[in-house]
């Protein structure tokens, strides 16, 4: 009995000791289903980040240098699957923080759980806009909860303007079924409205996740006029969508969430999917060596020729670097202090997207972009090019080139980039 | 209502509607011999469609894909008759419906664990450019199903008129007894019968799914339909399933357009309520006399 209980309290020793010697981090999405190119590609830039920085030894916290820990979670893109992980995450007490959730419909489902327990979590790359505005609608005073991602919002704005730039003034809204298909079409009609009402919506048309036939939607829009179709949906489905506008000789352009750079959307709309626009956080064109560094080291560790979701793999990979910065400014693996450290980042992150200077402030329910990362500045347009996703519009990335080169010329520590 | 739409509609839907017939056919294929059905026959097309693409990506030519699906699905079949079927037919049990559903679970787990949950695409050399045609946009895949569909339905059926084989399929059929009393074997003609409705299962994989996507939930949709299909024609009438098929494909699509799209199953349906109420046998199901 006595010798139990000396081996019992030696193992209890050693997880102890083990607990404080590692900073644990979850990392959530859809590893498998129709989410799966965004939710793998997140969790495997996320993984990159990860091994740089324990190859490196590890994050400074305090006196110590403490490597990270992955805890990974499978969610299906189920709400419910999505809500049970979130309960168990939330109930493990040495967790210090949560990065992750591709579908705005598991956020919606699972982060009360983190809240609850004040759990620092960056949703990463869900971007609808109903994750952040549910807690704002709600009032809440303090929130534990951050996006890294170009939320919908941004993006809605972006699609609404290229349509009205290209001269179109009929369109069709086509979204699915999901809280971020209904979300992004509510953000496209208002944006529409704010932008002037310089489009007329001719048909609003919606699909259900595994619709294959799209044929009575596109006919309808297409018997009402459309000149584009502004679309909200997920990789498979939006495939759907453009070939059945190839099949009934609906010539009308696509343009929509950033989802349309999905490789199973590219995959399988083929040919068809050319000239698709949608807007993009990061494109697989290294036009930087840091771009370059990084689309390299993906395909080399995942031997692949293209990342499934370019978008997600670096949005992933900077979600961490910002993570391991408020560990070290929190010098803590305490998930509270760490919120508070992501809240107020002393010190500027170099990413592969950007250097991330500030890019959080102090929660207010009135202003959600106090918990987003992203501007419309660190946002570009891009475009579906025989099987890649290339920069929509030249300027951009002749700005991303120059803004690049600039940086090593700024001093470091009063860096003017956003 | 415009006419182009209502044709253009139609015309897509009712070839959409050959592949339920195709599948529809399946069962009726088993069905005729053992008076059985494979319940797991929507997991039949889905392992047969994987195997396909598995085929493919090993870079044998389509022509020659197509002959290796088709085997594949036959060997499915015969896996299903032995593993399932044929012991409860020996007991004269009805435990085939409960064991068909039990291997088209193991089978779609087994999918699943092989070639994973996503949705892949199936190439084809056959373009999916629209012919227009009367004022209705028509691809050269969809042509392809009704062609893929016709042809080997006609074969089998030429196949059970014209060959001595075909003649003990028939003679089964018609009185199992009477077909034993006269040397055929009857358990030889029902492994035959589930090795052409699994190669009947892996056409319409290969032939549905470079439109719809190859997924382990790709036939749950289509089997429904197909179950829909078999129960209105009638569960021996080849000709009857072409009809219903494509009349149902077509009914579905109408409804997607002038109903809306969330009201596209409701055909089907209320046509599988409406011949269970009224005719059990289906439209063109013989009714069977009892004599006692």
């Amino acid at each position: 009995m006595l010798r139990q209980a000396f081996y019992g309290s030696l193992l209890l020793a050693a997880l102890g000791l083990h607990a404080g010697d590692s900073v644990k981090l979850a990392i959530t999405g859809p590893f498998t289903g129709g989410s799966a190119p965004m939710g793998a590609s997140m969790r495997d830039g996320a993984k990159l980040a990860i091994a740089e920085i324990n190859a490196a030894g590890g994050i400074q916290v305090g006196g110590k240098k403490l490597k990270i820990d992955i805890i990974e979670r499978d969610d299906e893109a189920k709400n419910e699957r999505g809500a049970l992980i979130a309960q168990e995450l939330a109930a493990m007490n040495d967790l210090s923080g949560v990065i992750g959730t591709v579908n705005t419909g598991v956020c919606m489902a699972g982060d009360k759980h983190f809240q609850e327990k004040g759990v620092t979590k960056i949703i990463c790359p869900a971007a609808g806009s109903a994750s952040m505005t549910q807690w704002s609608k709600a009032g809440v005073k303090d929130l534990s909860i951050f996006r890294f991602a170009a939320h919908d919002g941004i993006q809605a704005a972006m699609v609404v303007e290229e349509a009205i730039n290209r001269k179109f003034t009929k369109v069709a809204v086509v979204f699915d079924s999901t809280n971020y298909g209904v979300s992004g079409r509510d953000d496209m009609l208002n944006q529409i409205k704010l932008q002037g009402n310089k489009l007329q919506v001719v048909a609003q048309e919606k699909f259900n996740i595994g619709d294959k036939d799209m044929t009575a939607q596109l006919l309808r829009a297409k018997a009402a006029g459309a000149q584009a179709v502004l679309i909200w949906a997920i990789g498979p489905e939006l495939a759907a969508v453009s070939n059945g506008m190839a099949k009934i000789g609906m010539k009308a352009p696509l343009i929509g969430g950033w989802t349309l750079s999905m490789s199973n959307y590219i995959d399988n709309a083929g040919k068809n999917g050319n000239g698709t626009l949608m807007p993009q956080t990061f494109i697989e064109d290294p036009i930087t060596p840091k771009a370059k560094a990084f689309i390299d080291g993906y395909h080399k560790t995942y031997k692949v020729d293209r990342i499934p979701s370019a978008v997600a793999a670096a949005q992933g990979y900077d979600a961490v670097y910002i993570f391991a910065a408020a560990v070290k400014q929190a010098g803590t693996t305490d998930t509270h202090k760490i919120k508070e450290a992501l809240e107020d980042l002393k010190e500027p992150v170099k990413g592969v997207i950007a250097t991330w200077n500030h890019p959080y402030t102090k929660w207010n329910p009135a202003d959600v972009t106090t918990h987003e990362a992203f501007r419309r500045e660190q946002t570009v347009m891009g475009m579906v090019q025989d099987g890649r996703v290339v920069f929509g519009n030249a300027a951009d990335k002749a700005r991303l080139i120059k803004e690049a080169a600039a940086k090593p010329a700024a001093k470091p520590a009063k860096g003017k980039t956003k | 209502m415009n006419p182009s739409i209502i044709g253009q509609m139609a015309v897509s839907g009712a070839l959409m509607g050959l592949v339920y017939a195709l599948i529809a056919y399946g069962f009726q294929l088993t069905y005729a011999t053992s008076k059985s059905i494979n319940f797991g026959q929507g997991e039949l097309v889905m392992v047969s469609a994987f195997f396909s693409l598995t085929l493919t990506n090993l870079g044998l030519p389509y022509w020659l894909m197509v002959p290796g699906g088709l085997l594949f699905g036959a060997l499915l079949g015969l896996i299903v008759e032995r593993a399932g079927v044929r012991l409860a037919l020996e007991q004269k049990s009805e435990g085939w419906i409960l064991l068909s559903i039990i291997i088209g679970l193991f089978f779609f787990s087994a999918a699943e664990n092989i070639w994973g949950r996503d949705d892949r695409p199936f190439p084809t050399p056959i373009s999916a450019d629209p012919i227009h045609i009367l004022g209705v946009d028509i691809t050269r895949l969809e042509l392809s199903v009704a062609v893929g569909v016709l042809a080997i339905m006609g074969l089998v059926e030429l196949f059970k008129r014209r060959t001595l084989l075909g003649k003990a399929f028939e003679a089964v059929s018609a009185d199992r007894d009477a077909a034993e009393l006269m040397g055929i074997s009857a358990t030889r003609t029902v492994m035959l019968s589930y090795a052409l409705s699994g190669a009947v299962a892996a056409l319409a994989g290969i032939l549905v799914s470079p439109i719809t996507t190859v997924g382990p939930t790709m036939a749950s949709a289509l089997i429904l339909k197909a179950f829909s299909v078999a129960v209105v024609a009638g569960l021996d009438s080849g000709f009857g399933v072409v009809l219903i098929g494509m009349a149902l494909g077509a009914l579905e699509s109408l409804a997607s357009f002038y109903l809306g799209s969330g009201w596209r199953e409701a055909p089907g349906l209320t046509l599988l309520i409406l011949a269970l109420a009224v005719r059990p046998t289906g439209v063109f199901g013989k009714a069977v006399i009892r004599k006692v």
